[in-house]
C-alpha cells in the first residue's frame, strides 16, 4: 500500500472574489515508502500549495490526501499530529529561525511534540550530524550563521521530529554548489537512516535527476506526469512546451546526436554521461 | 483567519467610482462623513443612507465585502447600542425591573447610533476598496500641497512617502506572516488553541522572524530607492498625472445637493 496517497485534490484561493484561482486542479498520485518523488513545474503551476496541502497546512476545496490509507482531515483536531509524520521544510527556511540558540532552535518541533529531554537532546545531535553541522555552532545565535548554515539549521529543525515522510520546497534555492550537495547528502542520509519516504520540490533538473526515483510534472494546476526519471525527461520536447527543461547534460547528448554522433540520449546525470562519451572517444569516434 | 483582513483592501472593478479622482474621492467622503454627523433624526439618516446605498451600488462592489466590515466592528455595534439603550432614558418607559430601564427614547437612539457607525464603515470602505494605495496617497499628498507655502512641502512629501510604502507592504507583511506561521505550525506551533498566555507565548517564533525579515526589508527598499537616485521628492516629475473632469464635478453636485436636502430636513423639522 502507498504510504502518501492525493486523490483528486483540489484548491482554489479567495473562492468567489474576482482573486478567486484554482492552485491545484484535480490532481491524484501515490508514493511508495522509501522512495524520493520531485515534484517540477514552472512558477505558478501550483507546487507550493500541493505541498501545503500534503501535510495538512491546507485544507483541500475538495479531495483527500491519504497517509497510510486514513484521511489526514478525518480528525481535524488531530492534524498537528499529522504534521509531526508529514515533514515540510519551506521555501528559504533560515526565516523561520528565532531562537537564542542554534540548539534550542532545533527543539522547537521536538518541544512541540512534548518528547522528554533527554530523547530531544539525542534528537537534536542525530538531526545536527545528518545535516553536517559542527558541534561548536549548536550553542551559537542561528542569526550568526551563514546562510548555508542557516539553511542546514533549518532543515535540521524539521528532521529532529524525526517524521515519516519529508516534504522540501526548494531546499536548495540560493545556495552555491558545495551548500547544494550538502543539502542533498543531508536528505540522503535522513532517508537512510530514518527508512523515510521523502518528496522534494525544485527547479534544477540536473538535482532531481541525480537524486529522484520518481518525477512528477506539475502544469497549471494539474499533474501531467509522474514517472521513473528516465520516462520523464525522454519528453524533452513535450517538457519545453510547458516551460521546463531537462537535465544540460541532456541536451548535450540531444544535440551531440543532432550532429550524427551515435550516442544515448536518456543520460540524465554527468557520472553516466562521462561514461558514454569515453566509451565513445574509446570507439574511436572524435568530438571536435 | 489572518487574510479575512478586507479593510484598505483595493477591490478591482470598471465603475464610475473607481474611475472619479481620487482627490475628489477623498473630500467627498470627508464631506459624507460630516453629513452623516449633520442627519439627527431618522430623516435626515434616511436621505443620507440612500446616498450611501446609491455609492455602493454604483462602486460594483458585491455587498458581501461591505458585510465582511461591518462584521469586523460588530462589538463595537452592540456595545454602544446596548449602551445607548440603557443610559439613555427618555420617552416612555418599556422595562423596567432592578437598576435595568428601557425606554423608547433609548432604543431609538441605540439603532441611530448604530446605523451611524455602520454608514461611517461602509462610506470608508467604499473608498479603499475604489481606490488603489497609490492613487490614495497621491491625493492626499497633491491636497496637502498648498501646505509648502509655510515650509512643509518635504515634509508632506516624505509623509505621503511613508504612507505609500506603510500600505504598499500591507499585503506583503500578511503573506509573510501567513508563511512564518505555516513554517512555525509545520513544527508544530500551536496558535489557535491553548489559553492566553500559551497563545501569547505561541507568537514569539512568528514575530521575532517577520521583525526581522522587515528590517531586512526597509534596508533594501531604503537601497534600492537611493539607487534610483531618490532625493525626498525634491523636482519630482509624475508619470500619472492626475486630471479633474465632468466625472467630478457631478458627483461634487449630487453631494451638495444631498446636504442641501438634509439641512433643509433639519430646518423644516427641527
Amino acid at each position: 500500500m502507498p504510504i502518501l496517497e492525493a486523490d483528486k485534490l483540489t484548491y482554489t484561493y479567495a473562492p468567489g472574489t474576482p482573486f478567486k484561482h484554482t492552485a491545484v486542479n484535480n490532481i491524484s498520485f501515490s508514493v511508495e515508502k522509501g522512495e524520493i518523488t520531485g515534484i517540477i513545474g514552472h512558477t505558478g503551476s501550483g507546487k507550493s500549495t500541493l505541498l501545503q496541502l500534503l501535510n495538512g497546512l491546507l485544507k483541500p476545496t475538495s479531495g483527500r490526501v491519504l497517509l497510510d490509507g486514513k484521511d489526514i482531515w478525518e480528525e481535524p483536531k488531530n492534524i498537528s499530529a499529522i504534521r509531526f509524520k508529514i515533514g515540510l521544510v519551506f521555501q528559504y527556511p533560515e526565516y523561520q529561525l528565532f531562537e537564542e540558540t542554534v540548539k534550542q532552535d532545533i527543539a522547537y518541533g521536538p518541544k512541540n511534540m512534548k518528547l522528554n529531554d533527554e530523547e530531544i537532546e539525542q534528537r537534536i545531535v542525530s538531526a545536527a550530524s545528518i545535516v553536517g553541522l559542527k558541534d561548536g555552532l549548536l550553542d551559537k545565535s542561528p542569526f550568526d550563521l551563514s546562510g548555508g548554515e542557516k539553511r542546514r539549521v533549518a532543515i535540521a529543525g524539521i528532521m529532529a521530529m524525526q517524521p515519516e515522510i519529508i516534504v522540501f520546497d526548494e531546499p536548495t534555492a540560493g545556495l552555491d554548489p558545495q551548500g547544494r550537495e550538502t543539502v542533498f547528502n543531508a536528505i540522503r542520509e535522513y532517508r537512510k537512516q530514518n527508512n523515510a519516504t521523502v518528496i522534494i520540490v525544485s527547479h534544477s533538473m540536473e538535482d532531481m535527476a541525480s537524486i529522484c526515483d520518481k518525477i512528477i510534472v506539475l502544469n497549471d494546476g494539474e499533474a501531467v506526469l509522474h514517472d521513473s526519471v528516465d520516462n520523464v525527461f525522454k519528453n524533452s520536447e513535450f517538457l519545453k512546451s510547458i516551460g521546463l527543461n531537462v537535465p544540460y547534460v541532456t541536451k548535450i547528448m540531444l544535440s551531440l546526436k543532432e550532429r550524427g554522433f551515435d550516442v544515448p540520449t536518456d543520460v540524465f546525470t554527468v557520472d553516466n554521461a562521462a561514461k558514454v562519451l569515453l566509451s565513445l572517444i574509446k570507439g574511436g569516434a572524435s568530438l571536435d | 483567519m489572518i487574510s479575512d483582513i478586507t479593510f484598505g483592501q483595493y477591490f478591482p472593478a470598471e465603475s464610475v467610482i473607481h474611475r472619479l479622482d481620487p482627490r475628489t474621492k477623498f473630500l467627498m467622503l470627508i464631506f459624507i462623513i460630516v453629513l452623516i454627523f449633520l442627519a439627527t433624526d431618522f430623516y435626515g439618516m434616511a436621505v443620507v443612507l440612500a446616498l450611501c446605498l446609491a455609492v455602493m451600488l454604483l462602486s460594483k462592489i458585491p455587498f458581501k465585502m461591505y458585510f465582511k466590515n461591518l462584521k469586523a466592528i460588530l462589538p463595537v455595534l452592540l456595545l454602544t447600542a446596548i449602551i445607548n439603550s440603557l443610559y439613555v432614558k427618555e420617552g416612555t418607559v418599556l422595562f423596567d425591573k432592578w437598576i435595568i430601564t428601557i425606554t423608547s427614547g433609548g432604543i431609538y437612539k441605540a439603532v441611530f447610533m448604530a446605523v451611524r457607525i455602520a454608514l461611517l464603515i461602509i462610506i470608508s470602505s467604499t473608498l479603499t476598496y475604489t481606490t488603489t494605495p497609490n492613487d490614495l496617497t497621491d491625493a492626499i499628498e497633491r491636497l496637502c500641497k498648498p501646505l509648502k507655502y509655510i515650509g512643509l512641502g518635504s515634509a508632506v512629501h516624505m509623509l505621503t512617502m511613508m504612507m505609500t510604502i506603510a500600505l504598499r507592504f500591507i499585503p506583503t507583511l500578511i503573506e509573510e506572516t501567513q508563511k512564518i506561521m505555516n513554517a512555525q505550525k509545520a513544527r508544530g506551533a500551536d496558535i489557535e488553541n491553548g489559553g492566553l498566555i500559551s497563545r501569547v507565548k505561541a507568537l514569539v517564533p512568528i514575530l521575532i522572524p517577520l521583525i526581522i525579515l522587515s528590517v531586512r526589508r526597509a534596508y533594501d527598499l531604503a537601497e534600492a530607492m537611493e539607487c534610483r537616485c531618490y532625493n525626498g521628492g525634491v523636482g519630482k516629475q509624475r508619470m500619472k498625472q492626475l486630471k479633474f473632469g465632468s466625472r467630478d464635478a457631478v458627483a461634487v453636485v449630487i453631494c451638495f445637493a444631498w446636504a442641501a436636502v438634509i439641512i433643509a430636513l433639519r430646518i423644516l423639522l427641527g
